[in-house]
């Protein structure tokens, strides 16, 4: 059964704040670490995702 | 399975002998508990063979260089391992068995982390005797920022024992606001200034130095590891931070007050970040800037923007532990 909720992380670097969601901690972990390479040329750890995470409703 | 009753009565005195509850493994910090035994690591099942091969090609200042920062990590993962008895303490006192249980994790963790460097200097670069390190200790209180804004303090060394006297000292007079108050300070300084923001770029820096010279692999895996597990102490700081808040919404001010005493090492440069010419320094002041945002987010307290200002301002640009000017 598909949650009702997603996990969504903002990045709180300076000049981005890019949101980003996924349906799981694993997938949301992921998502972040590809963003902050690629954008940043840097990682975030996996707990700082967890702590700063939220949850919201998903998108119909 | 049958869950198993018994018909004797309780007595009050025999319930506070229990501490775990379900509700308590549930739990956020438990996780962290779970996480931390899962995740054990052996700093002697590292192999250094090539770091030593490394460290005889690297020029000597360059090694000289990197020592700075090697050495100033092995001191420092020294004073915080000293300094977590008051954590224990602390928890104790406000009766939250799960923190203890999550810190007696941290302070394993500090002391192996100290061991990692213990065994890196003494293999790679043969340094380990207190005479052999002392000489590559960068004086952080000698910094001098040229514009006189900014005071130079040694937060680790000098400000983290302070503040770990202060919370035995709340301790011993069984004040549970005294103890919430000062726990929360050593917490901001410790988990949200030390390791969240300020050594984090440092952390970085060092794996980047490793990436760029392609070397030093023990060291760069030993670095990972360590953030790891700097990870979770960080988050159970912040998370304790948030959990004190919420109970006093008129403290968030004290945790700005401990940024601010130590606002010029986190406002000044790395030390090193501008002594590897591979190095983007402003990836650094940027990334810093993110930790802060980060560890207010997870304390749930209003970010600073005054300090933001101050580490984005290219005119700032004096460095911790290199006397300016």
């Amino acid at each position: 059964m598909t949650s009702s909720k997603r996990k969504q992380f903002v990045c709180l670097e300076a000049g981005c704040d890019r949101v980003i969601e996924a349906d799981s901690d694993e997938g949301l972990i992921e998502a972040v670490q590809k963003h902050v390479a690629e954008a940043h040329n840097s990682f975030e750890l996996d707990e700082f995702i967890l702590a700063g995470a939220t949850e919201v409703d998903r998108q119909p | 399975m049958a869950q198993a009753t018994a018909s004797k009565p309780v007595e009050a005195d025999d319930l506070k002998k229990f501490h775990f509850t379900r509700e308590m493994m549930r739990g956020d910090v438990y996780r962290k508990y779970e996480k931390a035994i899962n995740a054990i690591w052996n700093p002697r099942e590292l192999d250094y063979s090539r770091d030593v091969e490394d460290w005889a090609r690297i020029p000597t200042e360059r090694a000289d260089a990197l020592l700075g920062l090697t050495v100033r990590f092995f001191a420092g993962e020294q004073a915080v391992a000293e300094n977590l008895v008051p954590m224990l303490e602390a928890a104790w006192a406000l009766e939250r068995f799960d923190w203890l249980m999550y810190l007696s994790t941290f302070v394993m963790e500090e002391c192996k982390h100290a061991e990692f460097f213990a065994q890196w200097h003494e293999r790679v670069p043969r340094i380990l005797e207190p005479d052999e390190l002392a000489p590559y200790f960068i004086q952080r209180e000698k910094t001098v920022d040229p514009t006189g804004r900014f005071e130079l303090k040694e937060v680790v060394h000098e400000g983290l024992p302070r503040y770990a006297r202060e919370v035995t000292a709340a301790v011993q007079t069984g004040d549970r606001e005294q103890i919430e108050r000062a726990f929360l300070r050593f917490l901001t300084l410790y988990n949200g200034h030390v390791e969240g923001v300020l050594t984090m770029p440092s952390y970085e820096i060092v794996v980047d130095t490793c990436t760029a010279w392609d070397a030093l692999p023990a060291l760069k895996q030993g670095y990972r590891r360590i953030m790891s597990d700097e990870g979770r102490h960080i988050t159970f700081g912040t998370s304790a931070v948030r959990a004190i808040l919420a109970d006093h919404p008129d403290w968030e001010p004290v945790v700005h007050d401990v940024f601010d005493e130590f606002r010029g090492t986190i406002v000044g440069l790395v030390e090193y970040q501008k002594a590897v010419p591979e190095l983007d320094l402003d990836k650094y002041q940027v990334g810093k800037v993110r930790h802060y945002r980060n560890r207010c987010r997870e304390m749930g307290v209003t970010p600073d923007e005054t300090l933001i200002e101050q580490i984005l301002d290219p005119s700032i640009d004096f460095v911790v532990g290199v006397t300016a000017g």
